[in-house]
């Protein structure tokens, strides 16, 4: 299946992109983060940030469909 | 009735006014401007990036939240993206009220979950060149938190603990009490970000301020001694975490370790009417008075939290 990353703030930064489309076999949110932490070393841990799939917050383990756009989004830090 | 809600992210200065509102008593607005320091070290400018449908998602859902937690008559926000300069106005916050204590509490909440929910990330570049993303109030920008050597560890002794199913109490205004039960257990699990397991408020909603809740044990004893009720459960308080040896006051907006387990106070755990059906007519008032209704707290990491005395079901 192929999805479309997008990375903000330090994740962003840490990956050196922040868009990348992906084949993946990862089932799950967090299989694909540990797949991605594991081939660039970006660092964070999944408890201490949060992910969207489709501009909708979602859980670690929600699964991932053909197309997904999956943001990965590192502890805000507004105003 | 409900408010009116005003949400948007702007790349270009913010020049904003709440707008005419005959019933509004109240109007409180705040600027969040860019300081030229920060963590001692000068700073020379400043970026936001922002995820805009779900900020724009995030930042209505909250205005409307904290309208209808306050019973405002018009909350609007706005919040800047791209390059900023010394002075500007980085977000803007206005609500309209009845009256001023409302308004101010409500700008005050609705600010304080902007720097931490909204889904815009902040990067500063110093007068010496360097720049790096920061995190909330200027907490680890991996973690959105204070580093865990600066957290305190509670001395303290955690002498019941109570778990519900289900809510009893909370949205049933003049329909009755619940019956779900609850339950003394010897330990629980926490949750990152959700809760207790087992309890009516695990995985609620996210950031929620009352994943687990801590009460005194010495409310219980002073309201089995105020009411005559030596033999009062400390259960009736509804409460999670029935503790001794520490002021739960002073720690809302504080991060603190019990047991292992890093929580942060979120804010005063207020009694509500209930409290007089549940323990004795005049048990709300007397916890008002002595500002005694407890602590809320969010769950920071995982872990297993043992009570002092085992209980027999």
């Amino acid at each position: 299946m192929t999805l479309n990353i997008c990375y903000y703030g330090l994740l962003a930064e840490r990956r050196g992109l922040t868009e990348e489309r992906l084949e993946t076999l990862a089932a799950t949110t967090a299989e694909l983060y540990a797949a991605l932490d594991a081939a660039h070393r970006l660092g964070l841990i999944t408890r201490d940030f949060r992910v969207a799939v489709n501009d909708e917050f979602v859980a670690w383990d929600h699964p991932l469909r053909d197309n997904d756009s999956v943001a990965f989004l590192p502890p805000m830090s507004g105003g | 009735m409900s408010a009116s809600i005003q949400f948007s992210l702007s790349s270009q200065p913010i020049d904003c006014q709440m707008p005419d509102e005959p019933a509004a008593g109240a109007v409180v607005s705040f600027e969040g401007r860019v300081r030229n320091h920060n963590a001692g070290q000068p700073v020379g400018h400043l970026e936001y990036q922002a995820y805009p449908a779900l900020a724009n998602e995030t930042g209505h859902r909250i205005l409307a939240e904290e309208a209808a937690q306050h019973g405002l008559l018009a909350a609007r926000a706005v919040h800047r993206t791209g390059a900023l300069a010394i002075g500007e106005v980085a977000v803007w916050v206005g609500v309209a009220a009845a009256h001023r204590g409302p308004a101010f509490d409500a700008a005050r909440a609705i600010m304080e979950r902007l720097k931490y929910e909204l889904p815009v990330w902040k990067k500063e570049t110093y007068a010496d060149g360097r720049a790096e993303w920061v995190g909330p109030d200027n907490k680890s920008a991996e973690t959105g938190r204070a580093p865990s050597a600066e957290v305190p560890e509670w001395q303290a002794e955690l002498v019941e603990i109570w778990i519900s199913p289900g809510n009893d109490f909370r949205g049933r205004h003049e329909l009755g009490r619940l019956e779900h039960g609850i339950e003394g257990v010897a330990e629980v699990e926490c949750v990152a970000g959700m809760g207790l397991r087992g309890d009516r408020y695990f995985g609620y909603k996210p950031d929620f301020k009352g994943q687990v809740t801590f009460l005194d044990a010495s409310v219980v004893e002073a309201v089995r001694e105020r009411f005559a009720l030596p033999d009062l459960s400390g259960s009736v308080f509804r409460r999670n975490l029935v503790i001794r040896g520490i002021d739960l006051a002073t720690w809302v907006g504080k991060q603190f370790r019990f047991q292992g387990v890093e929580f942060e106070g979120s804010e005063e755990c207020k009694p509500c009417y209930w409290m007089d059906q549940a323990a004795a007519p005049g048990a709300e008032d007397f916890l008002k008075e002595h500002a005694r209704g407890g602590l809320r707290a969010r769950v920071l990491s995982d872990g297993i939290l043992k009570a002092s005395i085992s209980r027999v079901p």
